[in-house]
């Protein structure tokens, strides 16, 4: 999906006229979505525990998981060895996006709620951006090392939604690699949620779709692009004559660092009245398919509104000397800071011995410590 | 004195032997469209699993999937470097079985290992000491598998490089490494339905096993096979080629032994170029559908060197014989030559010392790599470069060669004026032909590189696009294999010798005759080519 129409200049009573239509069309579909309630959001499959995926009696049933839409469940039933992979994406994506903003202002916390985030993820702003295309990635991710793994009956050779075999894709030649395979399952699987319901074109909600696709998208992609591609020649005495290359998978934390570049790059998107994305401020630049877009301004992070999902910054330890977003200047929203000094014992001069031990000094450092007033 | 095919085939002739000629590279080409690219890698992510000391002193004790698994993020404390094992079984999915057309198996191994803070240096040569142990299974007739059954084992060395870049890194623990791939094994023949490989890292200070090993989080082994698809058809082809081939050399030769005349060097040439390639045609391939054959990649290796070598050889003769200079009467032979073909024997020997060094002992130990100690890369890189050199000196020979037949046959053209008109045409055709066939020569080889340039730069990229189904660089691979055969099948046929006795009639119609072997200080009757006999003609006048 890409956003090829930019905008065109509008007179200003054209736009009036659109926004009321706009309102009214958002006010009529969160009646809609009122009246059938998504469960939440399939990452909450991500804090479920490893106990219950794979319980005594047996694995959950696909009604039993959390936050899965019905698409998302008939998948589920054909591809039941697959959910623990989409669990386990899940829980890395979120402890990914923890890792990742642990020193700003939304610091990723995690409620304890069908939206696993808080009702910040309603909000179509950045970071609901960033948490759609990190969950993408996990799952994408995790699906591909599951192929790997050899966990998965469908993947490895026959390609999805293909006769079973095809004699053996004549003998192995059209194995498609496990990253691809990743990609497409998570395009069937995280993508159907926003095809189920169709809505009003030029709608908000339809907006939110499209951006959620395309941040979708964006965090597969991260996945491919992070990913190494390594060649070994094999051919007469060794030479390049045949030469076979394949993909070789980042670690995860990669792909968020790279994800969390493009949150920081991300494009003010709006949606016309083709129901198509458009630039909201035509001097920026059109964002690819590997870029995120968001449709809504974040709200104030600094202080605590359970209406919006912030926890408020107060109590962050912050960093006095930096400049950056974790500095106390900006993380304390300018309140100021408390500083309290502390000792503390860690490691150093390891030397680490194959395979489990790590044999270290303990060195006392004291340090100030600075929380957010 | 007989000519050659080609100076006597009419033009009509020759191109409806070109078009064939051209139909069949084509089919070639196209037959490439459908088979799978010509390999197929598979990334196995090893299971970390716990080994039991004792029980692996013997050989045949098997750690399967089925194990007491390790998570290596989450260790219990006490656990050591032997309490671990590594297991890997071949093919990834237990639903599969590899099959004999898929040939041969290449294993490398992909180590994930993660930066610590206060630990590490930022870039570093890891000694792995890798025990590896390889066995095999089949499948029963009745249903069910054979035991694991020992196949080969090695306790080897491999170095890996590592390194991060802590610059654009904010915060790097956690950070993977960027470790270079460690190449495990070669598998001449994949006779066996199953492989199971564990691998033990074991570690000792005072022994240096795996002292500078960082901490792991994964291992991965990716395998390349063959393709079964691209093996069939790449039989079948030779299966085709290989009776033509035959066809042709007894047609050839049959008609080199009618004349009364013994036959010439490049006829001799020709001859044992048509072998060679016969040999290189031979569908050996079939064997290993029934025999467990390790040779297989040591003998094909072979094939295609002794074929490479002979059609250089050929070509250094065929410019020479065509150099348009009799020196003196005397009868050319293959002594001429040898210091341009020394050339190619020093550097096919120097190959095939490497070859043999490498897969001549992986025969014996599947894991072995003459890579890996300094001797044997100074060893293995002397013989590259001693094959390096040889091959510029040959292409210098050549080129130098080609030159000279080319500024021959402009001086000689300049005399082709005052000839009379009949024998000017058919002169002048004689050169044509001959340029269109160096011409073909120089579009082969040029069509071979740019194809293997082709085949590199499409396995290097990634194709994400859907809709291409159709793979271009096993098309490659047959279309320029089917480019040789068809080259060396038109070099037989076009200078194979005319059993027009042409030259005792007259060529046109006017009742000019064309004196070829007439000459008046015609030496010994025994060139091949009526090309050369102007060349003396020429230079007498």
């Amino acid at each position: 999906m890409r956003l090829t129409e930019l905008s065109g200049r509008k007179s200003s009573a054209m736009q009036f006229f659109y926004y009321i239509v706009l309102s009214i069309f958002s006010i009529n579909s969160t009646g809609a979505a009122r009246r059938s309630p998504i469960n939440g959001t399939w990452i909450r499959m991500g804090m479920m525990m490893d106990e219950k995926m794979q319980g005594d009696q047996g694995p959950p049933t696909c009604h039993t998981l959390p936050g899965l839409s019905p698409g998302q469940i008939r998948l589920c039933q054909l591809y039941m060895d697959h959910m623990n992979a989409v669990a386990l994406g899940a829980r890395q994506a979120l402890s990914e996006c923890k890792h990742q903003f642990e020193n700003r202002r939304w610091n990723c916390s995690l409620l304890n709620d069908v939206n696993v985030f808080g009702p910040v993820i309603t909000i179509a702003s950045r970071e609901s951006a960033f948490a759609h295309a990190l969950a993408s990635a996990g799952v994408s991710y995790a699906v591909s090392r599951a192929c790997r793994d050899g966990q998965l009956a469908s993947c490895g050779c026959s390609r999805m939604g293909r006769p079973k075999d095809l004699r053996k894709d004549w003998v192995w030649g059209g194995c498609g690699d496990n990253l691809e395979y990743g990609y497409k399952f998570t395009q069937n699987f995280v993508d159907v949620r926003e095809k189920e319901r169709k809505f009003k074109r030029g709608s908000k909600e339809q907006g939110r779709n499209l951006m959620n696709l395309h941040n979708n998208e964006a965090g597969r992609r991260a996945v491919i692009k992070k990913s190494k591609v390594t060649c070994k020649c094999h051919g007469v005495s060794g030479s390049c004559s045949l030469i076979t290359c394949w993909q070789q998978l980042a670690t995860f934390r990669e792909i968020g660092d790279y994800l969390r570049d493009k949150y920081d790059g991300a494009t003010e998107v709006r949606i016309n009245r083709r129901g198509r994305l458009q630039l909201r401020d035509t001097r920026f630049r059109v964002p690819t398919a590997y870029d995120l877009v968001y449709m809504e301004d974040s709200p104030n992070y600094c202080i605590r509104d359970e209406r919006v999902g912030s926890l408020g910054t107060q109590g962050r330890t912050c960093n006095r000397t930096s400049q950056d977003l974790d500095g106390c200047n900006l993380l304390c929203c300018g309140r100021g800071y408390n500083t309290l000094k502390s000792t503390i014992k860690e490691r150093c001069h390891c030397k680490f011995k194959w395979c489990c031990e790590v044999e270290c000094k303990t060195c006392v450092r004291s340090v100030d410590v600075h929380t957010c007033k | 004195m007989p000519g050659t095919i080609l100076e006597n085939l009419s033009g009509r002739k020759l191109s409806v032997l070109v078009a064939i000629l051209f139909f069949s590279q084509l089919g070639c080409f196209l037959v490439g469209l459908i088979a799978p690219k010509p390999a197929n890698s598979q990334g196995i992510l090893a299971t970390v699993c716990h080994n039991n000391k004792t029980a692996a002193k013997d050989m045949n004790y098997w750690v399967t999937r089925n194990c007491e698994r390790i998570d290596l993020n989450h260790v219990e404390p006490g656990l050591t470097a032997d309490d671990i094992v590594f297991v890997l079984q071949m093919p990834l999915s237990p639903e599969m079985d590899f099959s004999r057309w898929q040939q041969n198996l290449v294993g490398i191994l992909q180590f994930d290992l993660l930066y610590q803070k206060g630990l590490n240096p930022v870039d570093f040569i890891v000694e792995l000491t890798i025990d590896a142990r390889l066995a095999f299974s089949d499948k029963k007739r009745t249903g069910g598998r054979t035991p694991w059954t020992y196949y080969a084992h090695s306790e080897e060395k491999r170095y890996m490089d590592c390194n991060i870049d802590l610059k654009n890194i904010k915060d790097p623990e956690g950070y993977p490494y960027n470790c270079s791939m460690v190449p495990l094994f070669e598998l001449g023949s994949l006779y066996h339905d199953y492989y199971l490989l564990n691998i033990r890292l074991p570690y000792n200070e005072q022994q240096m096993k795996n002292v500078d090993l960082r901490k792991i989080q994964d291992v991965y082994l990716h395998l390349i096979h063959m393709n079964g698809g691209f093996t069939q058809v790449w039989v079948s082809l030779k299966t085709f080629f290989f009776p033509i081939i035959i066809g042709i050399m007894v047609w050839f030769w049959r008609r080199v032994h009618l004349l009364s005349r013994t036959p010439a060097l490049l006829e001799y040439m020709l001859i044992s170029l048509g072998g060679t390639l016969a040999f290189l045609d031979l569908p050996l391939e079939y064997l290993t559908l029934w025999f467990e054959m390790p040779y297989m990649l040591l003998l094909s290796d072979i094939r295609q060197g002794i074929f490479y070598a002979m059609l250089l050889s050929f070509w250094l003769v065929f410019a020479g014989e065509h150099m348009l200079i009799q020196d003196n009467g005397e009868k050319n032979s293959i002594k001429l030559y040898w210091k341009h073909l020394s050339t190619i024997v020093t550097g096919c020997l120097s190959l095939l010392v490497f070859d043999l060094c490498e897969r001549g002992i992986q025969l014996v130990n599947p894991f072995y790599s003459i890579w890996v100690t300094p001797v044997g890369t100074n060893l293995a890189l002397s013989f590259i470069i001693l094959a390096g050199i040889s091959a510029s000196m040959y292409f210098i020979f050549l080129c130098y060669m080609i030159w000279r037949v080319f500024k021959n046959i402009s001086i000689k053209r300049s005399v082709l004026p005052s000839m009379s008109q009949a024998r000017r045409l058919h002169y002048e055709g004689i050169i044509y032909r001959f340029n269109f066939l160096m011409l073909a020569t120089v579009i082969c080889a040029a069509v071979t590189v740019i194809s293997f340039i082709l085949s590199q730069v499409a396995e290097g990229q990634n194709k994400w696009d859907e809709n291409m189904e159709l793979e271009l660089s096993s098309a490659l691979h047959t279309g320029v294999y089917g480019m040789w055969n068809v080259y060396i099948c038109a070099m037989l046929m076009l200078y194979a010798p005319s059993h027009k006795q042409w030259p005792a009639e007259p060529i046109c119609t006017e009742g000019e005759e064309v004196e070829f072997s007439r000459l008046p200080t015609d030496p010994t009757p025994n060139e091949i080519s009526s090309l050369t006999s102007f060349a003396s003609k020429a230079s007498i006048e």
